[in-house]
């Protein structure tokens, strides 16, 4: 049975009876989500979940269908636990969200393209992806079937997991590509001073200062900022090892603090086991780091600079 | 009509790339009435001193399969170079290092000490140890020294052409054959003897959806694989998404996950990350302490994700240059 069936005609009822709607009621306003949500802060001042619960409640939908809060909520969750009245937010956000796609509204964020002349449809990227965006379909090429994946504009959140997993290099989006990241990795010549290439997540910092340390560090300690850091690719660590770098620093999120939700965990899998085969390899001294820094740890990146630049010994070319 | 002039030699290798050759049946015999054999040690008595006493580039097309593991292979490359107007890196030790490559996980006198010491078959109360050079009634004899690390050919000498596989299968090995004889290979060195996109591209097997991830790697001798299903969703590991189409799937076929040999699709700088960088994006968990343990279900990491490429990787570069501890 279609649950939407016998729905009522005003908007918020229609948002009641989705997933998680039945919490829309609780929510007294209190703006605990919007303190926490890291949108708000880093992106989008619009971004505001309390504003868009009330607008929900007052039958107000083309606002609602209109406004950034629901199409920029990555459902990373961090409101969950702040809110005194344990609304799952993301959920009633998302139903907004999917209530606006089935009225024909669209992303205003920049999302991944599919490059059918490179995709092998290995399905990597559907499997990888944590908003279930990409998925495969059949289609008759020069007299024969090939199968593709596609990507669903309404549900990806452009976090660039997939461009790393994919491949085959047929996923990208402006910004996140994989030329544009690899061509930021410069070629360091002379080893005056320890060099260090630090990939660092869109998201783990959250306070100003942290950003502005990143800043402090003259060359070659150089940051490249990535939208995740599920969207790191070890290759692009090795590029940076092989163009010279002493090191390289992956920085993510803290566990259960991901902006999109699966990518500090892939990030760690990645640098764990790159850590683990250079250890193989007899590659010693750790050159390739990741760390994953919490919401609350404000200055925290400095150190883990510090340490990385004082623990590494001068490297001559040979 | 004048008759090319072919060379096709093994240097560090299982001789596979050899009989991948003689699979050609037939065509094998029209294909050498057509061309002229200059030098061909496993199938003709040649001897060194014939390729030296050749004029350069006097060879149309050498067909040199095998890493470069010693230092005869070493000679023989740069003879084969000098003597050659075309050489063709055939077959993944060539091309990649292949099997062979994986020596540089140690070094030679670790090849050694495991091959003539420590094998659990071997009688090692002999304690025989080749010398380079051995006094016999006749003289002295020499054995070539072995390379302390494996190189591809590329690494020795410029390449025109590189043919991967382990080995290259007979099918396209009979289509390059055809392109030297019709003189119809193409104008520019690269990749020749495979298809387009990569293994994931031809494979018929069904792929993942959203709701399949994993939670524990399994070695293919641990499961029983459906033989119509994705290895990567079934937890067995697959280069298939990181390796070049052409080989016609005999592993996959025979219900085993893709080992990598046809190398790395165009794009690719460095297969073993890239498939990492894949495969790490699959994993399922939300538990940072369950991160360890569905690793460790990847039992050799580099033996997995590097088999046929270690030696033409990043990894193996930093190895052997600034992180050389």
């Amino acid at each position: 049975m279609n649950p939407h069936n016998e729905l009522p005609n005003r908007f918020s009822d229609k948002v009641r009876a989705m997933p998680g709607g039945e919490n829309l009621d609780a929510c007294y306003a209190c703006g605990t989500c919007v303190s926490k949500c890291m949108i708000q802060q880093k992106v989008e001042a619009e971004f505001n979940p309390r504003r868009l619960l009330k607008m929900v409640m007052l039958d107000k939908q083309t606002e609602a269908f209109q406004d950034p809060t629901t199409w920029m909520c990555s459902r990373c969750d961090l409101c969950y636990p702040a809110c005194p009245q344990q609304i799952h937010i993301s959920e009633l956000i998302h139903s907004v969200k999917q209530l606006a796609v089935e009225a024909g509204y669209s992303s205003s964020l920049d999302v991944v393209n599919v490059d059918e002349g490179l995709c092998s449809g290995c399905g990597i990227c559907v499997m990888a992806c944590p908003y279930e965006a990409p998925s495969l379909f059949e289609k008759g090429v020069n007299g024969s079937t090939d199968r593709f994946a596609m990507v669903d504009g309404t549900r990806c959140m452009g976090c660039g997991i997939c461009v790393a997993a994919c491949p085959a290099g047929a996923i990208a989006r402006d910004g996140v590509s994989n030329q544009e990241i690899t061509s930021q990795i410069k070629t360091i010549s002379s080893n005056s001073a320890p060099s260090l290439a630090i990939f660092v997540c869109d998201w783990c910092l959250r306070a100003e200062s942290d950003l502005s340390i990143l800043e402090s560090y003259p060359d070659p300690v150089n940051v490249i900022h990535i939208p995740c850091s599920g969207r790191i690719d070890p290759q692009m660590a090795l590029l940076a090892l092989g163009r010279g770098y002493d090191g390289v620093l992956v920085c993510g999120c803290k566990p259960g603090e991901c902006h999109y939700v699966r990518g500090t965990m892939i990030g760690s899998c990645k640098m764990e086991m790159l850590g683990r085969m250079n250890g193989q390899m007899d590659i010693t001294g750790q050159p390739v780091r990741f760390v994953q820094i919490g919401t609350q740890e404000r200055g925290r990146i400095r150190e883990e600079i510090d340490a990385m630049l004082n623990s590494m010994p001068l490297r001559k070319e040979s | 009509m004048k008759k090319n002039k072919v060379a096709f030699y093994w240097a560090g290798s299982c001789g596979g790339c050899e009989i991948t050759i003689t699979e050609l049946g037939m065509n094998l015999i029209d294909f050498a009435d057509q061309v002229e054999i200059l030098f061909w040690p496993a199938i003709l008595d040649f001897k060194y001193s014939d390729v030296k006493a050749l004029q350069d580039q006097e060879i149309d097309i050498c067909f040199f399969n095998g890493a470069i593991c010693n230092q005869e292979n070493e000679q023989l490359a740069l003879l084969l170079r000098k003597k050659s107007n075309k050489l063709v890196a055939f077959g993944a030790c060539s091309n990649n290092g292949g099997i062979p490559g994986l020596v540089n996980l140690c070094d030679a006198e670790a090849i050694i000490q495991r091959v003539y010491y420590t094998t659990p078959s071997l009688d090692e109360t002999r304690g025989t140890r080749p010398q380079q050079i051995t006094r016999v009634p006749e003289g002295e004899i020499e054995i070539p020294a072995l390379c302390n690390r494996v190189r591809t050919l590329a690494q020795v000498v410029p390449v025109d052409y590189f043919m991967p596989g382990c080995p290259p299968v007979a099918d396209q090995v009979w289509k390059v054959l055809q392109l030297v004889l019709a003189g119809d290979l193409p104008e520019n060195s690269g990749v020749i003897g495979v298809d387009e996109k990569t293994t994931c591209d031809v494979c018929p097997r069904k792929k993942g959806n959203n709701d399949v991830r994993i939670k524990e790697f399994k070695r293919p001798h641990e499961v029983l694989m459906d033989p119509d299903v994705c290895f990567l969703v079934q937890g067995v590991i697959c280069c298939g998404p990181v390796t070049r189409a052409g080989c016609g799937l005999p592993c996959l076929n025979a219900n085993m996950p893709c080992r990598g040999c046809y190398g790395a699709p165009e794009g690719v700088v460095d297969q073993g990350a890239k498939l990492l960088s894949a495969i790490a994006a699959i994993i399922d968990t939300d538990n940072p302490d369950q991160i360890n343990q569905i690793l460790d279900s990847i039992v050799d990491p580099v033996g997995t994700f590097y088999r046929f490429s270690l030696a033409d990787s990043i990894l193996n570069e930093l190895k052997y240059t600034r992180f050389n501890s």
